[in-house]
């Protein structure tokens, strides 16, 4: 008898090790997309006042580090590659197990999808958007614990029985991930995997060149109120108001089709039936379509900025968010704030794309810049860096001239200045200094400070092949932080 | 339910468990139980031929019993009637049925086989008939060999389910070694394997020659390591079911001639075609020419076994062909090995044997794996062309196996030799295991659980592929 105790312990024993290493293992080989994006989330839950939900395009146009910098409101970004309403219609119900907000924001983009499943999809579908609609489920399922709701959740949105075993057992799809493992796999264990440091948003620093325009619907009368889509719309706003949450609907800037204008007709038309605001950035002309857009759906962080800061005053209308600036408790996200601006700043002192350099410049409230562009450059035929330019100076001179050209966007002073042709600019009060721009030669200016007369800040001997030239500095101070060049070929540029 | 499967996962432990608690007597009702619950799971139509042949075989049994009374020698020929119709019905039911396409008729090869040699033993009075319903029905339906064997003998089982053995916890332990060495050849080499060999034998002319050798190869060891896999799960479960199973491989390619070969591989198919059909062709009693019509029957009889295709039929007198030369040249081998003074005892010697055999096998089974003869000889052509850049300009990697992937299969492979030439040389692995302090026993038992788990092929993206013989 006695032995046979012994044995059962044994057992017991071995079948508790056996599946502590086995859980080891799966949390190691885990994916780790999930868990990267919702780490904060989980942590500072019951600090969150907003919740951003819905699909990419609220992934890198909401960004909750804007937020808390302009508005002092804490948030937290729950969107979802490829979600569509039914998807984060779940997504908003976990995440309401975790957190009580005050306000929901939820984009409307994709809200004519009319399928059910995310693995039937309909028709129109390949194998593999489907099979990209699964894989991108996982982002927004893998964080949340097994739970009764989750069951639920993934019953609703996965059809096929096999295919939901990877979202109820993740190690079910995540144990062949054994040969791709990266050191922040095995940190993951150790509870020090890496996380996202925008509490959920992912910014992009692309700038989509040629954004398709399309007509608008012939009417107003949107998708006819009965797409799967709608259906979840409806839902998110009955969860929400009837737990008390404020509820603000949005379309947010894109190359919108005519099909996703109908769409933001319909958002209006369910707005309209549930009294709750509809923010249509597409109508309001708060994020330029031509220098905001990653790509011809997302924003990039420029655009994610003065998106933001849109939704930021509409939240902040309702009045029920405080601004926890200042409060102790809340350093965490004064922290990562300061991160991400800081990430802004250096985006717009140094980066190899001036494209880029030039989009950040001109948000930027703590860089002042001067940019030059000699004559005969190929960027007086681009016309994205003409349009760049144009962002400074509201003027039309960039596109009257071949150069060359200056431009001066002295923050402090909130002044700008540009010169083109032969005209020089002369005794003029800048950040820098009282400076002097006089173009002589095709290879050879002046630009120098009374301060410094000895200083060309615009010639440089071993760079003479270079078109452009942007010279940064800071808008308190008048210390340079930077002096970049860049090469034209066509509209590629090259640093140098 | 399938042996790769969550479900017969979680329902094992339940059935041990209950094996274990509930009276000797009783076993063999509750296995009977799990064995209905097993297969109507796999097939509820399947389960009505399933029915069927038992039926039939208690009922021939009995009756043969009946006619024969306590004649030993001069067996009425009533008897041999009932014999004969019953195995006729048995076997035009097996060709009918398995392909599936009446009624499902998962494992119907090996279960009537089981149902034949029993007749046959009942017939020769080698095995009185079994009386109770169940323990028949239990013998025929056992889950652990319904779906592919091995092909047991009623002599052996029976009895096994009159009087249980005690399920002791060295012998819970085995079984549990026997198991998890079952996955790990089935998930971690088999079904690896498998994804390359695929992946080359779907188009093989479009692929570099060395691949398709590669693929051959890969073949040989993905059948053995799918269907010793099923045999040590099979014999590991049952084992903790307290029934012992015959063994079904012995390192087959380890063996030094094809006669061996056949000796080690498949034994309980072997063995029951060597005592149901060889003997009772004459064997080897009846002349060297007779012997040799006697063994192409029976490779034939296995090559149709198999399947109906051609391929199976080639490959079955491929190995008869292999055997029947090797008698031939028996003589001039043995004069010659004489000249050259070779030590038939030295490793080199029993080396190059056992390379040739494995070559000839390997040969053979391109018949066994192709979709038709025309496929195999374009792969038999194919193998020929030496192209050993593959090894180095990463084609090898493009045949559904990552360079990693492709690597812990051919790790899998030296682990299952060095297995093999120990369990060759009388050394058993589980015995040293076993005899282990604890905490080494459960660092190899938590290694070969782990290993299967993350390093097997199965869950989402991969369909755990059914055992190659389940199809037979």
């Amino acid at each position: 008898m006695k032995i046979r105790f012994v044995n059962i312990l044994k057992v017991l024993a071995f079948v508790c090790v056996a599946s502590l290493c086995v859980y080891g293992a799966s949390v190691v080989l885990r994916d780790k997309d999930s868990e990267y994006k919702y780490a904060d989330f989980f942590d500072w839950a019951d600090q969150i006042d907003v919740l951003f939900v819905g699909s990419s395009h609220v992934i890198n146009a909401m960004n909750p580090a804007v937020l808390y910098g302009e508005y002092g409101i804490t948030s937290y970004n729950m969107g979802g590659h490829g979600s569509i309403m039914q998807s984060t219609y779940w997504e908003l119900i976990e995440a309401l197990q975790y957190c009580e907000p005050k306000c929901v924001v939820v984009d409307t983009y994709m809200l004519q999808k009319d399928y059910k499943y995310l693995d039937e999809m309909d028709d129109s579908y390949s194998d593999e958007d489907r099979a990209s609609s699964i894989a991108q489920l996982h982002l927004n399922m893998d964080c949340w614990p097994l739970d009764k709701l989750k069951i639920a959740a993934v019953n609703d949105l996965i059809k096929d029985e096999e295919i939901r075993k990877q979202f109820l057992v993740p190690f079910y799809v995540y144990h062949h991930r054994w040969d791709v493992l990266k050191s922040n796999d095995y940190k993951t264990l150790m509870g020090d995997g890496e996380r996202s440091s925008l509490f959920g948003a992912e910014m992009r620093y692309g700038i989509e060149l040629t954004p398709g325009i399309y007509p608008a619907p012939e009417d107003s009368n949107g998708l006819g109120g009965d797409t799967i889509g709608e259906e979840y719309l409806r839902k998110i706003i009955d969860e929400c108001q009837r737990r008390g949450i404020d509820v603000i609907v949005t379309f947010l800037t894109c190359s919108a089709s005519t099909e996703d204008k109908r769409a933001v007709d319909s958002a209006k038309i369910i707005c309209d039936a549930y009294d709750v605001p509809l923010v249509n950035m597409q109508e309001m002309g708060v994020v330029d379509l031509y220098t905001d857009l990653n790509d011809t759906g997302h924003m990039n962080a420029n655009g994610s900025i003065k998106a933001t800061k849109c939704i930021g005053e509409a939240i902040a209308e309702l009045g029920r968010c405080q601004d926890h600036r200042g409060d102790p408790a809340y350093e965490y996200w004064q922290e990562k704030t300061g991160e991400f601006y800081h990430d802004i700043y250096d985006m717009a002192v140094s980066s190899d794309s001036v494209y880029q350099q030039l989009n950040y410049l001109a948000g930027a409230e703590s860089v002042s810049s001067i940019i030059y562009i000699n004559d005969g450059s190929q960027a007086f035929g681009d016309n994205e860096m003409q349009r760049l330019i144009h962002n400074f100076t509201g003027t039309p001179q960039i596109y009257h001239t071949d150069g060359p050209y200056i431009l001066i966007n002295d923050v402090a002073k909130g002044k700008v200045y540009e010169a083109s042709g032969t005209d020089s600019l002369d005794g003029i009060d800048i950040g820098l200094g009282t400076i002097h721009y006089q173009p002589v030669e095709h290879l050879f200016r002046l630009f120098y400070t009374d301060e410094d007369p000895e200083t060309n800040l615009l010639y440089d001997d071993t760079k003479t092949d270079y078109d452009i030239q942007i010279i940064t500095y800071d808008a308190e101070s008048g210390e340079i932080l930077s002096h970049n060049y860049f090469k034209s070929y066509g509209s590629n540029y090259t640093k140098g | 339910m399938q042996f790769v499967s969550f479900a017969f996962l979680l329902l094992l432990p339940v059935a041990a468990l209950i094996n274990f608690i509930i009276p000797r007597k009783l076993r063999y009702i509750w296995l009977l139980v799990i064995s209905i619950a097993f297969y109507l799971s796999i097939d509820l139509k399947a389960a009505a031929v399933m029915a069927g042949t038992v039926v039939v075989t208690y009922g021939a049994a009995l009756l043969m019993e009946k006619l024969m009374g306590d004649a030993k020698d001069d067996k009425p020929k009533s008897s041999l009637v009932v014999l004969g119709l019953s195995v006729v019905i048995l076997i035009a039911a097996m060709l009918i049925f398995r392909s599936g396409k009446i009624m499902g008729a998962i494992g119907i090869s090996f279960y009537m086989l089981k149902s034949v040699g029993y007749l046959v033993d009942v017939y020769r009075g080698d095995l009185k008939a079994e009386h109770n319903f169940c323990k028949l029905a239990l013998f025929v339906s056992f889950f652990t060999q319904v779906i592919s064997g091995p092909i047991e003998r009623a002599g052996n089982m029976l009895p096994q389910f009159s009087y249980p053995v005690t399920v002791d916890f060295d012998r819970m332990r085995d079984g549990f070694l026997q198991i998890l060495w079952g996955y790990f050849l089935k998930l971690v080499i088999a079904d690896r394997l498998a994804i390359f060999v695929n992946s080359v034998y779907d188009a093989p002319t479009q692929v570099e020659g060395t691949v398709v050798a590669i693929a051959t190869v890969f073949y040989s060891f993905e059948i053995y390591c799918d269907f010793a896999g099923y045999s040590a799960i099979a014999i590991g479960v049952s084992r903790i079911l307290g029934i012992d199973v015959m063994k079904n491989f012995d390192s087959p390619y380890m063996s030094k001639s094809i006669a061996e070969f056949w000796r080690r591989w498949h034994i309980s198919l072997s063995t029951w075609l060597r005592d149901y059909v060889y003997i009772p062709l004459g064997g080897n009693r009846k002349g060297t020419v007779r012997k040799y019509v006697n063994v192409l029957i029976v490779f034939a009889v296995s090559g149709i076994w198999h399947g109906s295709a051609l391929t199976f039929l080639v490959w079955g007198i491929l190995h008869a062909v292999y055997q029947i030369i090797g008698f031939i040249t028996m003589p001039v081998r043995d004069k010659a090995v004489d000249l050259l003074k070779i030590d038939r005892g030295s490793l080199s010697h029993r080396t190059v044997r056992t390379l040739v055999t494995f070559l000839l096998v390997n040969l053979a089974w391109i018949f066994f794996r192709a979709t038709s003869l025309k496929q195999a000889v374009e792969v038999i052509k194919k193998s020929f062309e030496f192209t050993p850049w593959v090894f180095t300009d990463g084609k090898l990697f493009k045949m559904g196996l990552s360079q990693a992937s492709f690597n812990v299969g051919i790790a899998g492979i030296a682990l299952l030799i060095i297995m093999d030439v120990l369990a060759f040389n009388g050394v058993e692995i589980r015995d040293r295991i076993i005899k282990q302090a604890i905490w080494y026993r459960w660092i190899i038992m938590i290694a070969a659980i782990l290993a299967i788990s993350i390093l097997g092929i199965w869950g989402a993206g991969y369909n755990a592929s059914s055992f190659i013989y389940q199809q037979f």
